[in-house]
């Protein structure tokens, strides 16, 4: 089954675009993001309401903005640009990510090659999806593609399946 | 006649199956059983037809017979075929999936034996119907008119107008007087209903009364408006004609004809169906086709088919010389080749279950027939052709051939705008408002704003009166249909 990456309709295996809306799905290029089920992704923020408490953001670096892989433990400090691209590095791609995921294994997570960008503004930073495949959440809400959302530290997001904490230290 | 074998008469390769056989004995059986056949000669051609049958269709009899035959004399088919897939293998899958396959079929123009221009035999059939009075009849009678003095000498043609009943204004065969014949033509009032298949009945008589080989011969039908209670007898009208070899074109005027019907009967036939907005162009309309026609080298081009059990052909798509849906069954009656171009065809396949210790699966087998107009008989070749491909446990990851990916991005618009009418249809209003919306997107994305806007306009009016405008879902239908002409889909 192939599901659409636009509109979630299945298609049959096989098929070259998306009857529902008229998507292409040709692929260019190896690796195409994984596509994870809808339902899943919007269950992910019970998930997350549950595991909430447990989370204890680590000390941040010297940074003024870093980001915590919940699922890895890792860190990832964010400096010397004001806007950051989030996404994974593949073969062949032209356009690289600010900030690579592919080794925190955000293939497996759906995340996509572009997905997401965080700004650097006051009073907040401000995250934005790029009209990814499966799609940016902020505190398990989903964002509409290719706008602006303010966020704090302590706000967790997802791209696609792949939880991150923003960690501010003012 | 007489060196023709068994299998040339029933027009069949000499490798065909049981079932091949079977199939091409009945479409003949319907074009010339004595019953519904009037020209002479043609039951002696009948009884070939009988006798070859008997002989092919027992398995005795047909080995006797294949054992006598001389060997075959290579009589190599014009007809280039090539085959192209969306992918390069089936993959080994629990579940059902899609494959393309797009023929393209181009002629190798063998120019010392054919004809440079093939005659034309073509009956008119306008509609005089009240709502035809004013410019619509007044630009068809100076166009007939026109067509009249641009008659080659070899030509037949026939007029005929008709309402509540037909009238044979024009006879066929030599016309001696021509200012006579276009006074009729100025003389031609409009009044009364459309009754369509009293005029496609007198069209179809003409042509076959004056059926040749050496001719196309082709009905023309232009009409507004939309007929009531005959659509059967007119159904049954297109086989026969499809039977002939005699097309049947349409060409309808403004938003009230009926196109799913007349869409049907032509795409029976081979022929086209052409949409005329109000303020179009009716005149070159018709100049068009009677050009088209005048350009084709085979009105005959079908093709035989089998699929395997567990696969079927969901849709066929021609793309090029005409873009229009085909009815998806065998024979599948692939219309008329232009006489320098190409014909091109997408078939959409779903293999339901591969079976098992295969490692190559045969989608599907059959055999193209084209005949071809000769100076003195009309010959027939037959190209064999097998959609078959290797299995595979992953997919091939590859790019499909540009020539399927150019027909994909075209083709899923027509899926779209024919999958929102289809909801219309059964009143799924929200689900259609929104296959409409994504198809302006798409429309849009292709740099195809009119029509996207266009679409829009429909979405606003079907919001409003939960149902299409006549005329913007004439537009919309026929619009996405012209995206698919070769001029704009060309480089490849």
């Amino acid at each position: 089954m192939i599901i659409c990456p636009n509109c979630g309709n299945q298609e049959m295996p096989g098929a070259l675009f998306c009857k529902e809306c008229g998507t292409q799905f040709t692929i260019i290029g190896r690796d195409p993001t994984l596509t994870i089920p809808s339902d899943l992704a919007d269950h992910l923020h019970e998930e997350l309401s549950e595991d909430n408490e447990n989370i204890v953001p680590p000390t941040p670096d010297d940074a003024s903005l870093s980001l915590f892989i919940i699922e890895t433990g890792q860190v990832i400090p964010l400096e010397g640009l004001t806007e950051y691209t989030l996404g994974r590095s593949a073969e062949d791609q032209p356009i690289l990510p600010d900030i690579d995921l592919a080794p925190y294994h955000a293939y497996e997570y759906g995340v996509s090659r572009l997905h997401a960008s965080i700004k650097i503004s006051q009073p907040n930073a401000l995250l934005i999806d790029f009209g990814s495949a499966n799609g940016t959440q902020l505190n398990g809400q989903k964002l509409a593609p290719n706008k602006p959302y303010p966020i704090t530290h302590g706000d967790i997001f997802s791209l696609g399946k792949m939880q991150i904490q923003l960690l501010v230290n003012r | 006649m007489d060196d023709l074998t068994f299998y040339d008469r029933l027009g069949l390769p000499r490798d065909a199956t049981h079932e091949e056989i079977r199939r091409a004995y009945r479409q003949l059986v319907l074009r010339f059983h004595p019953d519904t056949n009037m020209n002479k000669g043609e039951t002696e051609l009948f009884i070939d037809i009988q006798l070859a049958f008997e002989h092919l269709s027992d398995l005795k009899k047909k080995t006797d017979y294949d054992q006598q035959l001389p060997p075959e004399q290579d009589i190599i088919s014009p007809l280039n075929i090539k085959t192209y897939y969306s992918q390069p293998s089936l993959v080994r899958l629990s579940e059902p999936q899609l494959i393309y396959t797009l023929l393209e079929l181009t002629i190798q123009p063998d120019t010392e034996l054919w004809v440079t221009s093939t005659p034309l035999n073509i009956s008119l059939v306008v509609d005089c119907s009240t709502s035809m009075q004013g410019i619509r009849l007044d630009t068809v009678k100076l166009t007939a008119i026109d067509i009249l003095r641009r008659l080659q000498p070899d030509d037949i043609f026939s007029l005929i107008k008709f309402n509540d009943r037909a009238e044979l204004l024009i006879a066929p065969g030599n016309l001696a007087d021509l200012k006579s014949a276009e006074m009729k033509v100025q003389l031609l009032q409009a009044g009364g209903g459309t009754e369509i298949f009293k005029g496609l009945e007198m069209g179809f008589s003409q042509v076959d009364q004056f059926h040749s080989s050496q001719r196309i011969n082709h009905i023309i039908l232009i009409t507004d408006g939309r007929t009531y209670g005959d659509e059967l007898s007119c159904e049954k009208l297109a086989d026969q004609a499809s039977a002939r070899g005699i097309g049947i074109s349409a060409l309808g005027i403004g938003s009230k004809w009926n196109d799913k019907f007349l869409d049907h009967i032509t795409s029976k036939t081979g022929g086209i169906c052409k949409f005329i907005p109000d303020g179009g162009d009716i005149r070159s309309s018709i100049l068009d086709e009677l050009t088209r026609l005048g350009s084709s080298l085979s009105e005959q081009i079908s093709f035989n088919y089998q699929t395997s059990p567990d696969v079927e052909l969901s849709t066929v798509y021609r793309l090029q010389p005409d873009p229009s849906p085909l009815d998806p069954i065998s024979p599948l009656i692939l219309g008329y080749m232009p006489r320098h171009g190409t014909m091109s065809a997408l078939f959409e396949f779903v293999i339901k279950e591969i079976p098992k210790n295969l490692t190559e699966y045969v989608m599907a087998k059959g055999f193209f027939n084209i005949e071809v107009p000769h100076h003195t008989v009309r010959t027939k070749y037959i190209n064999r052709i097998i959609i078959t491909r290797q299995i595979t446990p992953e997919p091939m990851r590859q790019t499909p051939p540009g020539v399927i990916l150019n027909a994909m991005t075209l083709f899923s618009i027509f899926t779209m705008q024919e999958r929102a009418r289809e909801e219309m249809n059964n009143g799924d209003f929200s689900k259609a408002v929104r296959h409409m919306e994504n198809l302006a997107t798409n429309l849009s994305q292709k740099g195809e704003e009119n029509l996207a806007q266009s679409v829009l306009n429909e979405v606003a009016y079907i919001r409003h009166n939960q149902s299409f405008s006549e005329e913007g879902e004439k537009l919309i239908k026929y619009g996405t249909r012209s995206l698919l002409l070769p001029a704009r889909s060309g480089e490849n």
